[in-house]
């Protein structure tokens, strides 16, 4: 063993009570590296220290617990998580690639002097030396990078890690920290709090969206994708013929003249792949083709294709989502 | 209010990306550059601020970045108040941010409003670094922001369509997702006409001193299919194959 | 007799006053519009216009249905003006009044009896008319929606009153010794045939009191018509005389601008010939029913546009604007046009294919006016965010399409020869590609098609690669005005860089700017459409053919055929090729738009939101004109129109009926042996 740490803390993200699930993604990597290390995988988590019990698979779990820790603040997780770094000195700390992980790890790079990879999508320790595979422009290149200093940051895109091995084990050990006492005069305040709004989705934002085409052949049949996209918790979108014909809002119209959309998967039946609905669609992370013409245009560019009849393979699909 | 919104000149998406020799870095020397779509909904959301609440709208742009004079008389055309141009640049944005709180220490703002993130960043992102700089409080992925005499209240966006609103002591910094509005246009006419008269302030403040801290030991671009995959073997199957690639994305539960 | 002149003096007097005071009043109107350049050069041209647009009723008499009528009625008033003359003769002169020279004439009382019986006629004619297109019966499809027809109404039943008047004051004349014509005047005897049964003392009294009613009823109609869509009796010989030469088509006309703002705003930064255009209207509504987008259910209808402008300009907020003088003018105060007085939908509906603009029998500049409004909206920025990406990306990368711009002369490179580049080498024919059929997948097939034909044919042609940016024509009816420049001022940066004689280019709307509106920033090299270039090399025998032996159709494009005339030259290549070509009831100058001109190809609204029934695109209402002709082709000659067009065919679920092609896949196929039309 050297002197250099040998830890990695991943800041766990949580929605009321519940961790959520890019955490366990983190903390599956963070078990990966730290053991290879010969150090340990720690959480830090801001809150009540009984949400510890959700997080089984980590070395120890480092809790602080302040009024101002309550929801997220993100001046006021700024001051823990620092504090945290400098009690447990960690090799690596690793963020979900969140709203938190965007408001943290930048400002964390500057104050705990730490160099930070962003939109991290593959992680290993090359021997000493950790190697992150980071996004850039867009996804279109790839940048692979060392972090062999004593201590670095990384944002994780969610959904880069399996996040099995995060989830089960333990128990945990767990530490508590105080609160550092900047956390009693805080920069902010939390005014209001939204949640999601019944008005239409923003197709836009979506991880995963089912889209139709001119393949659907009429709005009734629209019900049946419809079943799909509520069972995979995904809104609908559409190429253009489908909103032309007012069988859905324009606000779900994806291509040149609709919306431009990027989700991590894009699921596409009946549509052919016009140049202009391409052009909406073409940044997708992993897009998923059903068309009967196996000549389709869209099979150029999709991931993965499918000639099976959209009527056959739909009902399949929901069936097996089925609860 | 002196509200400045950094702006950065990034390369084209529509460009095809070359890569320098040693396959470390992108060969900047053909691609067009235009403004990171970020810091447009950024200065958007500014302006809208100034047109509620008063106060003035500078930009500013780092001198070396390319084709940043157009970028920043586009901004000036499309209302802001005053531009700025700092000189030298910087190889990443650790050094980004430092020469910008260099500036903003000399030209102290109230609330610095910038895109949340920009496609090339590489080493993390340039609002909460600025605001460690600056020792300021910020707020990322913005979706709207109103001053309110010391303080400014910004509406703060989580996935899942949840979201809050933060009440955050001046001065601060705001990463700008999306602006409350799509982002005005500016009619070529008059950003010609803003050209012809100029009006870009030139300051050099003092170099900073960062070490880039990530060795990048190559790039590349992520393999093309050309075709996609065809599954086959039956309604059954192909449902599976579906189902199971949306698993293992963690896109189905369970 | 006294009596008389002092009730006649009395009536002619206060219809004067009343009409003159109205005149003037409408005349300060217009005068409170900015300048109109240009409007009074060329002057033979405007005199034959005056010929043959207003005298020779030529555009109303394209539709003889209801022009012939029109022009009958027209040209009766006129002969009328003798009646008049000799009413207000008798009344104020002395009962033997007779008009110096002519006299009287027996030819005369019979014209005047032929054009009274005519005019009776053609208001039976006109009232028909409305009767049968009821805008209470047929809504939207009637031309007269929207239109005032009370008024329209009163009009035809004062018409009718002057004719009556008259008849009966000629008819009591006979009776009463005073009328002196003869039987030639064969209406005026047959009516005191009836007449005459009352007696002569009776008669003498109809004859004053019809020679009063007929001076009252013309005098009434006077001040009737200054307040009312009736107006256009005085308006449209003006406007016509004022009207942009030879047509408002083509080349956009030099619009208005206010000190540092380009169109406008506010009424009073219409040009003063936008105005009185709006003063000119008769409502007739044959624009309406030319329009693409009023048939496609949307909200726009260049007459109800052109009437809330009039309405909003007689308003009596804006009208004692105009009236307190100029000094008020800019945008101090009153309704902004948009969205005040008109919806920007309307606005954004046009595609500026120019089917109102053709149509207007008194030359109204619909187009010309909506591009002022957009660009008012441009420059405030008001324009929907997916245009607004299109003229961004046009300002960063020279393309609608956002594309970058090394990509132009991509499709060149699986050709198997090289396309010569016109900045290297000279060339004689520079191809200007155009961004459709540079960018889209389709088109670039059928770009690929035409490189081979002319290489085969040994045309020596060559391309500005990179250097070709967008041409702006449609830049510019979106009204984005700078933009336009900007890319004008690229491209003829890159033709002074190249070599060649001349410029062909497929896409007519490039055709329409490089032709009409770049000569005005140098352009001096002769452009032609590829159409015509076919023409040619098919004529010389550059191009072998067999007869194809097909019985085709042919869409004319908006920018080809109203915009530059023509009509012929894709034509004849169709017959070089042994075509038999079926017209559709739409073609030529008549031509039905696709729907994707002046940018609307770029917004992204659907057809039929401004009602609840969803109507058909035009271009699927064209598709099913096609099919009803009952032909398998529909050849088209722009990369735009087979874009729309393909997917009409496919939308309207006729692709078993007829198939799209270009006129490029065409003389491909006449070639050589090719076994079937590929669809691209």
């Amino acid at each position: 063993m050297t002197s250099m740490a040998s830890d990695v803390l991943v800041l766990a993200e949580r929605a009321g009570d519940q961790i959520q699930d890019v955490t366990y993604e983190l903390l599956a990597k963070a078990s990966e590296l730290a053991h290879a290390w010969g150090g340990k995988a720690e959480v830090a988590l801001f809150g009540p220290p009984e949400l510890a019990a959700q997080l089984p698979a980590a070395d120890s779990v480092i809790c602080v617990d302040h009024p101002a820790l309550a929801g997220y603040l993100p001046d006021a997780y700024q001051q823990a998580l620092l504090h945290v770094l400098r009690e447990r000195s960690p090799r690596l700390l690793l963020l979900p690639n969140t709203t938190m992980g965007l408001d943290q790890g930048a400002a964390l790079s500057v104050l705990w002097d730490a160099p930070l990879a962003a939109s991290v999508t593959g992680l290993t320790a090359a021997g000493g030396v950790a190697v992150a595979t980071c996004q850039v422009l867009g996804g279109k290149v790839l940048a692979e990078v060392e972090l062999a200093g004593e201590r670095a940051i990384c944002t994780v895109v969610s959904g880069s890690f399996d996040p099995s091995a995060g989830q089960a084990g333990g128990p945990a050990e767990v530490v508590t920290i105080p609160p550092p006492a900047e956390l009693d005069a805080p920069r902010m305040s939390v005014r209001q709090m939204f949640e999601p709004e019944a008005g239409d989705v923003d197709i836009t934002s979506a991880d995963l969206l089912v889209s139709v085409g001119r393949g659907i052949g009429s709005q009734d049949n629209l019900e049946l994708v419809a079943e799909l996209a509520d069972a995979l918790g995904a809104p609908l979108s559409a190429s253009r013929p489908v909103t032309d014909s007012g069988w859905l809002p324009k606000t779900r119209q994806v291509g040149k003249s609709g919306l431009k959309v990027k989700p991590r998967a894009y699921l596409a039946f009946g549509i052919s792949g016009a140049p202009e609905h391409l052009e909406g669609m073409r940044g997708a992370e992993l897009i998923i083709a059903c068309n009967t013409d196996p000549h389709a245009p869209l099979f150029d560019i999709a991931h993965v294709g499918t000639t099976e009849d959209l009527f056959d393979l739909v009902p399949a699909l929901t069936e097996r989502l089925a609860p | 209010m002196r509200i400045v919104v950094p702006l950065k000149a990034v390369p084209d998406l529509v460009e095809e990306i070359e890569f320098t020799p040693d396959g470390t870095g992108i060969d900047r020397e053909y691609l067009a550059f235009v403004l990171n779509e970020w810091d447009d909904q950024a200065l958007e959301e500014a302006l809208l601020v100034k047109e509620v609440s008063g106060g003035e709208v500078i930009v500013a742009g780092l001198a070396d970045d390319p084709g940043i004079d157009q970028l920043l008389y586009t901004a000036l055309a499309k209302g802001a108040d005053g531009a700025v141009k700092i000189s030298g640049g910087a190889q990443d944005t650790h050094a980004r941010s430092a020469l910008l709180a260099a500036y903003l220490a000399e030209s102290p703002a109230d609330l610095i409003i910038t895109g949340v993130q920009a496609p090339d960043d590489l080493d993390g992102q340039l609002p909460p670094m600025l605001a460690a700089r600056l020792g300021f409080p910020h707020v990322c992925v913005a979706i709207a922001v109103e001053a309110a005499g010391g303080s400014a209240r910004i509406r703060q966006e989580f996935s899942g369509g949840r979201s809050q609103q933060l009440e955050v002591t001046l001065p601060a910094v705001v990463g700008v997702q999306a602006a409350r509005q799509p982002p005005r246009y500016a009619p070529i006419s008059r950003i010609r006409q803003v050209t012809q008269a100029g009006g870009i302030e030139e300051v050099t403040v003092p170099a900073a001193s960062t070490q880039p801290a990530l060795t990048v030991r190559r790039m590349y671009t992520p393999e093309q299919t050309g075709h996609a995959q065809m599954l086959t073997g039956g309604t059954g199957p192909v449902a599976d194959q579906i189902i199971e690639l949306l698993r293992s994305r963690g896109l189905v539960k369970g | 007799m006294t009596v008389r002149i002092v009730l006649g003096a009395v009536i002619m007097l206060a219809g004067l006053a009343l009409a003159g005071r109205r005149l003037l009043w409408l005349g300060s109107l217009v005068r409170s519009g900015a300048p109109a350049p240009g409007r009074v050069n060329g002057a033979p041209s405007r005199v034959w216009a005056e010929l043959a647009e207003v005298l020779g009723q030529r555009k109303l008499l394209k539709r003889w249905r209801s022009g012939l009528p029109h022009a009958l009625v027209f040209w009766g008033f006129i002969i009328l003006t003798f009646t008049i003359v000799e009413a207000l003769g008798d009344t104020f002169i002395s009962k033997t009044f007779a008009i110096p020279v002519i006299g009287h004439a027996a030819a005369l009382g019979l014209i005047e009896d032929l054009f009274t019986v005519i005019v009776l006629a053609g208001v039976i004619v006109f009232s028909v008319t409305r009767l049968a297109d009821s805008p209470a019966r047929r809504g939207r499809r009637s031309r007269f929606y929207g239109s005032h027809t009370r008024a329209a109404w009163i009009t035809l039943a004062m018409i009718a009153a002057v004719m009556v008047t008259l008849l009966a004051y000629r008819a009591a004349q006979v009776n009463t010794g005073d009328f002196p014509y003869g039987s030639a005047a064969f209406a005026s005897h047959a009516l005191a045939q009836l007449l005459q049964p009352a007696g002569t003392g009776v008669n003498a009294a109809l004859e004053a009191f019809f020679l009063l009613a007929n001076v009252a009823v013309i005098m009434g109609f006077l001040v009737f018509v200054t307040y009312s869509k009736h107006l256009h009796i005085f308006m449209a010989p003006l406007n016509v005389a004022f009207s942009r030469r030879p047509r408002a088509l083509g080349a956009l006309g030099e619009l208005p601008a206010t000190a540092g703002a380009a169109g406008a705003g506010h009424i009073e930064e219409l040009s003063w010939k936008q105005l009185l255009d709006t003063l000119t209207c008769t409502e007739c509504g044959r624009c309406q029913s030319a329009c693409p987008a009023w048939n496609s259910g949307q909200p726009l209808s260049p007459k109800l546009l052109i009437m809330d402008l009039r309405d909003h300009l007689m308003s009596p907020a804006t009208a004692g604007r105009a009236s307190a003088g100029r000094a008020t003018q800019g945008s101090a105060g009153g309704k902004a046009l948009v969205p005040g007085v008109i919806s920007p939908e309307v606005v954004w509906s046009c595609t500026t294919c120019g089917a109102c603009v053709e149509q207007c029998p008194v030359d109204i500049e619909h187009v010309d006016t909506i591009v002022t409004l957009r660009r008012r909206l441009v420059e405030e920025g008001q324009i929907e965010p997916a245009v607004q990406q299109v003229l961004q990306a046009d300002a960063q990368q020279g393309n609608t399409f956002g594309k970058s711009g090394r990509m132009r002369a991509r499709w060149t490179r699986d050709l198997g020869f090289p396309v010569k580049d016109a900045r290297k080498e000279p060339v004689r024919y520079l191809w200007f590609v155009g961004d459709f059929a540079s960018f889209d997948e389709r088109l670039q097939a059928m770009s690929r098609q035409l490189a081979v034909i002319l290489d085969d044919a040994n045309v020596d042609f060559g391309l500005l690669f990179e250097d070709e940016h967008d041409d702006g024509n449609d830049v510019r009816r979106v009204g984005e005005e700078g933009l336009f420049q900007m890319l004008v001022e690229h491209n003829m940066a890159s033709f002074a860089k190249a070599s060649f004689a001349e410029i062909f280019t497929t896409d007519p709307h490039a055709f329409n700017t490089l032709r009409n509106e770049y000569p005005s920033y140098g352009l001096d090299k002769p452009v032609v459409h590829y159409s015509q270039l076919l023409e040619r090399l098919l004529a010389d025998g550059s191009i072998p053919v067999e007869p194809l032996g097909l019985r085709v159709t042919y869409h004319d494009p908006c920018y080809l055929a109203r915009h530059n005339r023509l009509t012929d030259p894709p034509r004849r290549v169709l017959r070089s090729l042994g075509c038999e070509v079926a017209e559709m009831p739409r073609h030529g100058l008549n031509t039905f738009c696709c729907g994707a001109g002046g940018g609307r190809i770029w917004m992204t609204d659907s057809p039929g939101s401004s009602s609840s029934q969803p109507a058909e695109r035009p271009s699927e209402n064209r598709i099913r004109e096609a099919v009803a002709v009952g032909v398998s082709y529909f050849v088209v000659a722009c990369p735009k129109d087979f874009v729309m067009y393909t997917d009409a065919v496919k939308t309207t679920g006729n692709s078993e009926r007829i198939q799209v092609v270009d006129l490029i896949q065409l003389v491909d196929r006449a070639r050589g042996p090719v076994p079937a039309l590929e669809a691209v």
